[in-house]
């Protein structure tokens, strides 16, 4: 006989079957507090809101959070600001990846190279990025193109560092191996070094992930028409905090949703 | 029969920022064909960097090295590595493993190639993990594994570096008997590294013996036992005697 996934049915064992229960038990409990918190959490800000202990016009309140986002929704602009701060984000995460990885492609390929760049690599990693942003809209301007370049610039060090330690890291004995078979050094990186960089890779996307909405909402903060962080820019400056908490709301469930995304290749590439 | 691999009066030296490590020191011994020799010596003497100029990873700093014939060129590619980690690729499948030499040299089109690859696999006992990862297999089927990647390329000369060091005592014994009779019955070469006497007196026709660093040929003595499989010959009664002499060159 065989279940869903197509595994043979085994007979467990009544130690097994318990051991598989309480598991089970255990999983549906974390779950089911981890929503628990959650709805307290909602609860009590809207308790506390709705019977002036806490300020809404500071604090906000779950239901002014939801009908602010439908009173957004219906004036039409809310899917601008959100496309435009979800274009400006996957483009620029996708860019600084392949970008950081191939720029640690190629110094793993020249020792040399990686011997003159490495100062500089630890500085543009120490610099904090934001200081750049004057700059950035003096050389490409205002708007979109600034934003991502600022996405691309926070997220590309730190790719091109983690995937070079993780290139650099290979055995060397591995290296030695292909040698002996007669191995070219283009073979070495394809067979070897890249498949080997895998789960370093997986753990590079999810950081990129958090690091391209911070490059995103830095680069809207700084000069923007449209965009997420705009929209938090522009509700702190007529005061209406409701549009600020709104926005932070959506942040969130973007962000969550793409490092979602990212998370399963984990399961798949991480020895 | 012929000397396969010949050398001639090698010597290393490594070069570091400090200073200038002088690995070996005028090298001279020869190995004959089918043989199976071992080369033993203190720790640190430049045992490895003998398997890594016959392998072409590292070029002698003098003299020759002269595999059937034909010196020794860079990467040669006529030689098969066995390293004392299997090092087999954890994203690789048993039978991708296998063929990754064949895939490096173009020759996984190879109908000849690919069926050789197929019944080393069967003839020990690997067929049904074909497509198993490496993570699944114990440490002693790991290591038949890493010596049937190295076969399939039909190197002239098998290197095998301390290749059951990483192993527990018992499973090492036992894959010492395996990879000997594999190596015998495919009627190859080889030159194992490794510390233990008994283990290269178990599996040898000749042992060479290193002084330490810099490391010359101390002694080059030839091994016969009546007994066949390594472990049988453990019990062999000349065994104490060679072990004695081997011992005695070492300290
Ligand atoms: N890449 C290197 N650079 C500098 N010195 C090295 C290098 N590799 C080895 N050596 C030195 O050369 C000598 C011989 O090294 P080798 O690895 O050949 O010894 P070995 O006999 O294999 O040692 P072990 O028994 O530890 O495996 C050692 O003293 C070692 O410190
Ligand atoms: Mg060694």
């Amino acid at each position: 006989m065989k279940n869903k996934k197509g595994h043979p049915k085994i007979n467990y064992s009544k130690a097994r079957k318990a051991y598989l229960r309480k598991l089970k038990k255990d999983k549906l409990l974390v779950l089911f507090c981890q929503i628990a918190l959650f709805l307290l959490f909602l609860g009590l800000w809207q308790l506390l809101a709705d019977f002036g202990v806490i300020d809404p016009f500071f604090f906000s309140s779950p239901s002014r959070i939801v009908s602010t986002i439908i009173d957004l929704g219906k004036g039409g602009n809310l899917w601008i600001h959100i496309w435009t701060s979800l274009y400006e984000t996957i483009i620029g995460f996708l860019i600084a990846t392949i970008l950081g990885v191939l720029i640690a492609i190629l110094l793993w390929w020249s020792e040399k190279l990686r011997r003159i760049m490495e100062p500089y690599l630890i500085i543009l990693n120490s610099l904090p990025k934001i200081a750049l942003g004057p700059m950035i809209i003096f050389w490409v301007g205002s708007g979109t193109g600034a934003t991502i370049v600022m996405c691309v610039l926070i997220c590309i060090v730190i790719t091109t560092i983690s995937m070079l330690n993780a290139f650099i890291s290979c055995d060397n004995d591995k290296i030695l191996l292909m040698k002996s078979m007669h191995a070219s050094k283009l073979q070495i990186l394809f067979k070897l070094i890249l498949p080997n960089a895998l789960g370093d890779f997986v753990s590079v996307l999810k950081i990129n992930v958090g690091m391209s909405w911070v490059g995103t909402i830095m680069g809207e903060y700084l000069s923007s028409k449209a965009g997420l962080g705009y929209l938090i820019n522009y509700g702190s400056q007529i005061l209406k905090l409701d549009i600020v908490m709104a926005s932070i709301t959506l942040l969130c469930i973007l962000a969550a949703g793409m490092y979602f995304l990212v998370s399963p290749l984990e399961k798949r590439f991480k020895k | 029969m012929e000397n396969l691999l010949e050398f001639k009066n090698v010597k290393y030296f490594y070069q570091t920022k400090e200073n200038e490590i002088n690995a070996l020191d005028g090298i001279n011994f020869s190995i004959k064909e089918k043989d199976f020799s071992s080369i033993v010596g203190p720790s640190g003497c430049g045992k490895t960097t003998i398997l890594s100029l016959t392998a072409g990873l590292l070029s002698p700093s003098e003299g020759e090295i002269v595999l059937d014939g034909k010196p020794i060129q860079k990467n040669d590619g006529r030689i098969g590595y066995m390293f004392q980690r299997d090092h087999l690729f954890e994203w690789r499948t048993i039978w991708q493993n296998i063929i990754l030499g064949l895939e490096i040299q173009k020759k996984n089109k190879d109908p000849q190639k690919l069926a050789l690859a197929e019944d080393l696999l069967k003839k020990y006992d690997l067929y049904n993990f074909k497509n198993k990862k490496p993570r699944q297999l114990s440490g002693g089927m790991r290591q038949r594994v890493a010596l049937i990647r190295t076969l399939v390329l039909e190197p002239a000369l098998l290197l095998l570096d301390e290749p059951f060091s990483a192993l527990d005592f018992q499973t090492r014994l036992t894959v010492c008997d395996d990879v000997y009779e594999i190596i015998k019955s495919e009627q190859k070469t080889a030159l194992l590294v490794t510390h233990d006497i008994s283990e290269a007196l178990s599996m040898s026709d000749k042992i060479i013996i290193l002084s330490k660093r810099p490391a010359v040929v101390k002694k080059c003595v030839d091994i016969s036992f009546s007994g066949t499989i390594p472990l049988s010959k453990r019990e062999d009664k000349e065994f104490g005697k060679y072990f004695e002499m081997i011992w005695r060159e070492l300290i």
